[in-house]
């Protein structure tokens, strides 16, 4: 029989824990999810910055522009570690191009230069500043753009933000732990008369912090369940928001296997670090 | 020579602040001993029976308990002395949100044995003592009688090695005194060395063992009293 020596269940510490633990758990596990979520959809587009480059050949007439071509297509399929290069079409480029100026401009009119979309196969490094001066050598009006610097740029930017968002969540199941602690203490106080009888009747340290920690594993575990299963609930709600708003956002599915893990895990994890520092907190109480 | 289980020698306490209460007390309890404490009001009975079950240290003098001295011994082998001493308080030190059958049976409970096990013993013992009718009663509907035997079924369960009662039979009528007494004597038969504060006159001439008498600081003991055959 699970009975309690103790009448942990309706202290003020009973009534106050839950609350904050769920309210915690919610914020955690909502910031948590989000940070992966971002992980996710940016992997792609980081993926596809860093073995993307983009070279231009003005057009100044059309046959030297076509012969130019021809050599730069032919340097950059004897580079190491290109897997394709793709001029765009010219149709692409003209819609694109009326697409941002609008239809009383006339596209046919405009010389478009040729662009070239160059796709690195992400094994070999390719040496982008010898590149460069072998195309400079074909002419100099090529020009070369890596989009890796900027892709470096907002890689760090992405990694800063996880970071700043674990760390968030880390401080807030922290706090978690620090009110659990504070409210073990008060509990101490409020039942030293049981503690005392418990042991002058031969209780141990452990037998006393088993009472605590059982109950605060439960209390935990309902807690941060309420918190998790609400924060679900708002995580489903927002993406649906978002969806609606034509953000649509491309996530593997192994995304949402993964945020459902940290809503099941998080609870989990809650109640197992609150039923470790209420042993603490007892059993440094009782031994002093 | 039997064996020792409390022994105290040149024993002296002090409550801070307060006169001095004992002025060199030396005594012990030999396993399987009866004997009464008593003394007028204020003497020091409870806080003698305190050191006895490790609640108080003496200012001076020394304690040996169960072979082990309290002042020097580790903090994890209190609990299981304390496991040995069966203790009525004398204000009882009933768990106000436990039935009585809990309390009873908690222990054992500490000891690890079965909780229903724990609760038909406690059952048992409470029916002997009088409380059949009220296992279901919480202590603070109780009489303080009734709460004085079901304190006293706590301290014996166990069975334990010593068994302290202060004042056991403060609260009950004559005839439950002497029902209470002759538990007392019933668990000193199967070995437990019992030791009874109080200043029942009924319970001290109802019984031929030795007494300890407290009185300004100092400890006399009266040889038991000769049956006539
Ligand atoms: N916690 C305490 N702090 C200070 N003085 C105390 C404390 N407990 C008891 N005393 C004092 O120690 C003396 C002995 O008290 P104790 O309770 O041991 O007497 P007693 O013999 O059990 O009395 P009674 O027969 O009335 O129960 C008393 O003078 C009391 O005032
Ligand atoms: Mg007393």
């Amino acid at each position: 029989m699970n009975r309690q020596d103790l009448p942990l269940k309706n202290d003020i510490a009973a009534r106050f824990v839950p609350k904050i633990v769920a309210l915690m758990v919610y914020l955690g596990t909502l910031c948590f999810v989000f940070t992966l979520f971002m992980v996710h959809s940016t992997e792609s587009w980081e993926k596809q910055f860093s073995t993307q480059l983009t070279l231009e050949i003005p057009t100044t007439n059309k046959a030297s522009s076509a012969v130019l071509q021809t050599r730069v297509l032919q340097l950059l399929q004897r580079t190491p570690g290109i897997l394709n290069a793709t001029p765009v079409p010219h149709k692409e480029m003209a819609d694109l191009l009326q697409g941002l100026l609008g239809e009383e401009v006339n596209v046919e009119h405009l010389t478009l230069p040729i662009v070239i979309d160059i796709t690195l196969n992400g094994k070999e490094i390719v040496d982008v500043p010898t590149l460069e001066a072998h195309l400079k050598n074909i002419s100099p009006q090529i020009h070369l753009s890596d989009h890796r610097g900027w892709q470096n740029q907002v890689s760090g930017l992405i990694h800063t933000s996880i970071m700043i968002a674990l760390v968030v969540t880390v401080l807030i199941l922290l706090g978690a732990l620090v009110t659990t602690t504070f409210a073990t203490r008060t509990s101490l106080l409020i039942h030293r008369q049981v503690i005392e009888v418990l042991s002058l009747i031969g209780a141990t340290p452990t037998y006393i912090a088993n009472q605590f920690q059982r109950n605060a594993f439960k209390q935990g575990l309902i807690a941060s369940g309420i918190g998790s299963g609400l924060a679900f609930v708002t995580f489903i709600g927002i993406l649906y928001l978002m969806e609606n708003a034509g953000f649509s956002a491309t996530v593997r599915s192994s995304f949402f296997f993964e945020a459902l893990c940290v809503f099941l895990f998080v609870p989990l994890f809650t109640a197992a670090s609150m039923m470790i520092s209420v042993r603490f907190a007892v059993m440094k109480e009782l031994n002093q | 020579m039997s064996e020792v289980i409390a022994q105290f020698e040149g024993v002296g306490h002090q409550y801070e602040g307060g006169s001095e209460i004992f002025k060199g007390v030396t005594f012990d309890i030999k396993k399987g001993s009866f004997q009464f404490l008593t003394g007028p009001s204020g003497s020091g009975k409870t806080s003698l029976l305190r050191m006895l079950f490790l609640g108080l240290k003496p200012t001076w003098g020394s304690i040996r308990l169960f072979g082990e001295d309290p002042l020097i011994m580790s903090p994890n082998v209190l609990p299981f002395l304390r496991q040995k001493i069966g203790v009525v308080f004398q204000e009882f030190k009933l768990l106000d949100h436990l039935n009585i059958v809990e309390n009873v049976s908690l222990p054992l409970r500490v000891l690890g044995i079965d909780t229903r096990q724990g609760y038909r013993q406690a059952q048992e013992l409470l029916d002997w003592v009088g409380l059949a009718d009220c296992h279901k009663a919480y202590p603070p509907s109780l009489s303080g009688g009734q709460k004085q035997r079901v304190a006293i079924a706590r301290a014996v369960i166990t069975r334990p090695h010593l068994l302290l009662a202060d004042e056991p039979t403060g609260n009950v009528d004559d005839e439950m005194a002497i029902k209470l007494l002759h538990l007392f004597e019933e668990l000193n038969k199967m070995g437990t060395a019992v030791l009874i504060a109080t200043h029942n006159r009924l319970l001290l001439d109802s019984s031929y063992c030795a007494q300890l008498l407290l009185r300004g600081g100092t400890l006399i003991t009266k040889p038991p009293r000769r049956m006539h055959s």
